[in-house]
């Protein structure tokens, strides 16, 4: 089958005065139709970038992004506002990504006008009503003002909004992170349900590594901007080969008191993508590195559909 | 150890408000609990609830107006801080009692270098000479795993986890008996935050302080908490050992806050998230503030106060489930 999103050797640097952020380096991976993945890591690792350049809201620096075969990476005009038919995003802040003076019925009629596929404004009305019972806006707050909603309520209006136009691919950059658990977890249910009757893929960006564990099928683990392990949801969770990943699995606050926390303790703390050397980057934290990690590292397959980047990765285990 | 069975830090009937826009906030509604020396005290709930209104006014820090504390009464060591006059209390502020702000972005002075923002407080509290609390603030960044010669460094030129760790510094440079952790690992990432989690307990467990944790997150009650209170509108619903809570949660609420956490372990196809939303602080529904969401609300939870009903030795929990226990 051919997967609906081929990203190739995707790259995207910024330009800062200490010189050039490698925010995404390298990474490659697939996403097939109507499939979870989880795009893991802390906060300043590119995730978001990642989600960002693969639907074209940021240009690529180098790289390819596949849609349905096409590549797409740098697409324009008219191309471009199909394509953006097709890949839509959830933002994770439901309190900056509204704008504040439009009532919430017309943040989801916009997409609705301006893709042209309605001929009437009573078709828009219907069509954007029907949005929001989907999504469950209560009648009552359809007329309201972003500020007027919590955040749980906002976030469904950024969902509605991003389902407007049937996309084929959503990017669920940290849709829950400011939202509080309870309200988390409506929200997580809502999304999952809405995959199961429409089919989208979402490509979901967070730093939870719970909420990833229970969305995704695949899930990839990023470091300052490289991919350093991508496997099946449960085959990562039941075996994490990176030295990174398993730091990062240990240092989750467990709420099963029963079992000891036994924490792989990092060195120091996250250094910067910035005129990165040659090599692990995760090296400077690794417990396990050696001369051999100043090389370059390449995504092998360790397991089937297990891919690790480190060459240490058979000594570690 | 055997002085640690001493109660330390008792609050009695806490209340606090808000006034905005004439209408009033009921933040902190009659809330008690005590505290032992060197003990640690979870306050989970979620936004809104309360928990950062409770610390803050053990502290006194409250801005009033919008905030009154209507009563209550918050003895530390056998004193009676609530009434101590103002000036009084800036020499307890930072010294006996200190706390970890949430946000270590905005907790430090962006304009003062970081090792002045800590041996300010301790030329405040401690009677010594500049040179000296130089050199204690020193050793202070070295105790938070950051090198004495970044003293001069301004916030800006920190990452988040090491601003933290300065505002951890601070906090603990003049050895307070009671800290309050208002979400000191909020915003960092998880692996910082083990670090800063470690680092905290460490410090506890040499200088023998007591704790006040405030948080959502479960886990991290989990891995530092000895006692754990369940905060909702306001209320503390449900209050216990660790292993009451974790094991044994009692309260609807805290089950429901249990319930929509995804687990690492399990296999569950579909989160259970609790109904409804949080009330709204100027109109508190009438009985049980947690009626409206609960599964389980009779007649009886609609209508006045609901008691604190003691589930098991030492486990409290305000819901008419466990009256029969009780009686």
């Amino acid at each position: 089958m051919e997967p609906l999103i081929e990203v190739k050797n995707l790259k995207k640097y910024f330009k800062v005065p200490a010189g050039i952020n490698h925010a995404v380096d390298d990474v490659s991976f697939t996403i097939n139709a109507g499939e979870t993945v989880g795009v893991v890591g802390e906060s300043g690792c590119g995730k978001s970038t990642l989600g960002r350049t693969i639907i074209h809201l940021q240009e690529a620096t180098d790289g390819q992004v596949l849609f349905h075969g096409k590549n797409v990476t740098h697409v324009e005009g008219n191309d471009l506002k199909q394509l953006r038919e097709k890949m839509q995003i959830i933002f994770q802040d439901p309190y900056s990504s509204l704008n504040p003076r439009f009532r919430v019925e017309r943040t989801i009629y916009e997409p609705l006008k301006n893709s042209g596929r309605f001929k009437s404004k009573e078709a828009i009305r219907q069509e954007g009503q029907r949005l929001m019972d989907l999504v469950g806006i209560d009648e009552r707050l359809r007329s309201s003002f972003p500020h007027e909603l919590d955040g749980g309520r906002r976030q469904r209006v950024g969902i509605a909004r991003a389902l407007a136009l049937n996309p084929e691919f959503i990017v669920c950059d940290e849709p829950v992170s400011a939202l509080d658990v309870s309200i988390q977890a409506q929200v997580l249910n809502l999304l999952m349900d809405l995959q199961d009757q429409m089919g989208m893929a979402y490509m979901f960006v967070t730093h939870d590594l719970s909420v990833v564990r229970h969305i995704s099928d695949n899930i990839c683990v990023m470091y300052l901007g490289q991919l350093v392990e991508k496997a099946p949801t449960r085959e990562l969770f039941r075996q994490a080969l990176h030295p990174y990943t398993k730091a990062l699995f240990s240092a989750i606050p467990s709420t099963d008191i029963t079992k000891p926390f036994q924490r792989v303790q990092l060195k120091s703390e996250l250094t910067s993508a910035i005129n990165p050397k040659p090599g692990c980057r995760f090296a400077p934290r690794c417990p396990y590195a050696t001369e051999a990690c100043a090389q370059p590292q390449k995504l092998e397959e360790i397991a089937p559909n297990h891919f690790v980047s480190c060459c240490r990765v058979k000594e570690v285990n | 150890m055997s002085e640690k069975n001493q109660t330390f830090l008792e609050v009695k009937d806490l209340t606090v408000i808000y006034t905005a826009n004439k209408k009033i906030v009921q933040a902190v509604n009659h809330v008690s609990f005590s505290l032992k020396k060197g003990e640690t005290l979870g306050l989970v709930g979620e936004t809104g609830a309360g928990k950062t209104t409770i610390a803050r006014s053990i502290l006194r820090i409250l801005p009033d107006p919008p905030a009154k504390m209507l009563g209550g009464e918050i003895t530390m060591d056998g004193v009676k801080i609530s009434a101590l006059s103002e000036e009084e209390m800036r020499k307890i502020r930072g010294g006996k009692i200190s706390m970890i702000f949430q946000d270590p972005m905005t907790a430090l002075n962006p304009l003062i270098c970081v090792g002045d923002q800590i041996s300010e407080g301790l030329m405040l509290h401690s009677d010594i000479s500049r040179d000296e609390a130089r050199k204690k603030a020193g050793e202070m960044l070295e105790m938070v795993g950051i090198p004495a010669s970044r003293y001069v460094e301004y916030p800006f030129e920190f990452s988040g986890g090491m601003k933290q760790r300065v505002v951890i510094a601070m906090a603990l440079a003049c050895n307070p008996d009671l800290l309050l952790a208002d979400e000191p690992t909020t915003a960092l990432d998880v692996t910082i935050q083990a670090q800063v989690l470690d680092l905290i307990a460490d410090l506890q467990k040499k200088l023998h302080t007591s704790m006040i944790l405030i948080t959502h997150d479960l886990g991290v009650v989990a891995q530092t908490c000895d006692n754990v209170a369940t905060v909702y509108a306001g209320e503390i619903i449900e209050y216990g050992t660790k292993k009451d809570l974790f094991l044994n949660p009692c309260h609807p609420y805290t089950v429901g806050l249990f319930d929509s956490l995804p687990s690492m372990v399990g296999d569950e196809e579909r989160l259970k998230p609790i109904a409804g939303l949080m009330p709204d602080p100027t109109d508190l529904p009438q009985g049980c503030k947690f009626n409206p969401r609960c599964p389980y609300a009779t007649e009886k939870c609609r209508s006045g106060e609901v008691p604190n009903f003691e589930v098991s030795d030492g486990h409290f929990c305000r819901c008419w489930k466990y009256a029969k226990e009780a009686i």
